[in-house]
């Protein structure tokens, strides 16, 4: 079992000793350097064929359908012909376009989205990099793909784009916000803000059992960051035909597409990483931990996606404003205060989740009466209406 | 309960996923073998819907009105049909033209021509016929690849060959 969790780390090291025999130290250095990160570009281009393969799949099967099944053996490979049939196709700008901003958008799209991956853990002492600020460098870097879509839907020049980009942008900024509070919650009761360190101070309690309203929230708020169901305004085929990226064809298009896919990992990464004790768990090496607990997660999330329709764009923010930044604000002044007065152990890991379930249940109760309100004053003035106009008599 | 809708509309969307693995693992070595799948037997809502056509097919119902046939005498393996024209002048849309040669019982036909193109499947010339001599088959892919749909008397006894009948209306369990 050691040899199997190790299992890469070894073949490193000994790759490195390989390369010490005939190559001075500084080359030695650099080559391992360029080596990882490519190892990462190709994980985020594999992790897109295989999950463009499962999403299509479950959708599928959600829908009784078989799903793709004529490349290859159940269709395994319909993820790469469609690589081949995008890298294949022309390549269209539209005459209006702001050229060098319109080039530019999805190569920007996609730098940050690799780039996160350099602290995510994949396994025990497999990480790019341990930065001691790790969780502020990935909402830094998930910043940066906001200002790309600005960037496509402008340099488009087409007004679906530009209002596929307004949304977006209003989505993703409004968003943020009850993520990095459910960041903070963690980040809190964890100690520290290195990736490794929050996943090796969840040894004993997963943080989803510590404070399932930070878990719920992050959740919720990493849908609306991916664009996906129900948070997909962006792509509202009905109503704005394809988002910010309406423009883009070809390869362009395919950037994308792999920049949106690559953050699914990263943010089923982040929540296994945040809340379900990253590589941590007996028996299993932990890489391998690591990847079926993000497969669950994504599994969770195309569940969702194949379940729910999407928001309406006022019930989309009003959503985020009003219900998720107050409740992970809340949340965040329980757990600082919990953590405060009680020591680490049982007795504060069980306080602390049966005061989250109780904030969870009320905050759905003031949800179910503002709802009921709502609904109630709609309905009075649908009757008030019928009474102007039938006079007093209501049929 | 507010969000109960959420936890049911999850719950019937992992049932589908759940009915669809189950059934496939049920008859798991026909779903994807060359042969096609088995006849479907639980209509219960769960389950794989989707028929992949070229490997799998159809069985047709046994009054489904195909392309039209030619059928042997058992004894002797010659056509039933003794080119009396009846199914001819039965025909509505002049689809059927053929020839024959000898007299009184000796008459045999010698060319049969079927325009696939043109016949709507009425069964006019089937129930025309006293001899037993032809009936509607269950061919339905009759598409071709140039417009030449004139099918000879040949061709339609191979057709007839398949089903394994001798008499019109057999495979419907009536017999005139």
């Amino acid at each position: 079992m050691q040899v199997l969790d190790d299992l890469w780390i070894r073949i490193a090291v000994w790759f490195r000793g390989l390369l010490e025999s005939f190559l001075p130290p500084w080359a030695v250095q650099l080559t391992m350097d360029v080596l990882g990160i490519l190892l990462l570009i190709v994980l985020g281009i594999v992790v897109v064929l295989a999950f463009t393969y499962m999403e299509r799949k479950v959708i599928a099967r959600v829908g009784d359908r078989i799903g793709p099944n004529r490349a290859g053996p159940f269709g395994i490979f319909q993820a790469i012909a469609d690589a081949i049939k995008m890298l294949t196709k022309e390549d269209v700008t539209p005459t209006n376009a702001d050229r060098w901003l319109f080039l530019a958008a999805p190569i920007v799209v996609i730098i940050p989205a690799v780039l996160l991956y350099a602290v995510l853990p994949l396994g025990r002492g497999m990480v790019g990099v341990d930065l001691n600020i790790a969780v502020v460098f990935v909402v830094a870097m998930g910043g940066i793909p906001i200002l790309t879509m600005l960037m496509a839907g402008w340099a488009s020049n087409n007004k679906y784009a530009l209002l596929g980009a307004f949304r977006t942008v209003a989505q993703l900024i409004s968003y943020e916000v009850p993520m990095v509070v459910a960041l903070l919650t963690v980040v809190l009761l964890a100690g520290t803000m290195s990736t490794v360190g929050i996943v090796e101070a969840q040894a004993s309690f997963p943080f989803a059992l510590v404070t399932p309203v930070a878990f719920v929230v992050y959740m919720l708020a990493g849908l609306a960051e991916l664009n996906r169901t129900p948070f997909d305004l962006l792509e509202a085929d009905s109503e704005i035909v394809a988002g910010y990226f309406i423009e883009y064809s070809g390869m362009k298009f395919a950037m994308f597409f792999l920049a949106e896919y690559i953050n699914l990992f990263m943010v089923a990464g982040m929540i296994t990483t945040l809340f379900l004790a990253g590589w941590q768990w007996p028996i299993l090496p932990s890489w391998l931990w690591f990847l079926i607990k993000v497969v669950l997660v994504i599994f969770l999330m195309m569940w969702i996606r194949a379940t729910f329709p999407r928001f309406r764009i006022d019930q989309m923010l009003g959503f985020a404003w009003k219900a998720l930044v107050p409740l992970s604000l809340i949340n965040l002044f329980l757990v600082a205060l919990v953590a405060k007065v009680l020591e680490p152990g049982w007795v504060r890991t069980g306080v602390l989740f049966v005061s989250n379930l109780a904030l969870l249940a009320g905050a759905i109760a003031i949800m179910a009466q503002v709802a009921r309100k709502r609904e109630e004053r709609a309905r009075a003035a649908g009757e008030a209406a019928i009474k102007r106009y039938y006079g007093s008599e209501v049929r | 309960m507010y969000g109960k809708g959420i936890v049911k509309g999850l719950w019937v969307t992992l049932k589908h996923i759940w009915g669809t693995y189950a059934k496939d693992i049920k008859r798991f070595p026909r779903r994807y073998a060359p042969g096609g799948i088995a006849k479907r037997t639980d209509y219960d809502l769960y389950g794989l819907f989707t028929l992949q056509y070229p490997e799998e097919r159809y069985e047709m119902f046994p009054r489904f009105r195909g392309a039209l046939m030619h059928l042997r005498n058992p004894e002797t393996g010659e056509p039933n049909c003794t080119a009396c024209g009846a199914c001819e002048r039965a025909c509505p849309h002049g689809v059927i033209s053929l020839e024959g040669e000898g007299k009184g019982k000796d008459r045999k036909v010698t060319a049969y021509r079927y325009d696939l193109g043109r016949c709507i499947f009425c069964r006019l010339c089937v129930e025309s016929c006293n001899f037993n001599a032809i009936e509607l088959s269950r061919e339905y892919e009759l598409s071709r690849y140039k417009k030449d749909f004139i099918l000879e008397l040949d061709d339609l006894l191979k057709i007839g060959d398949k089903y394994g009948i001798h008499k019109t209306g057999e495979a419907w369990g009536v017999t005139e």
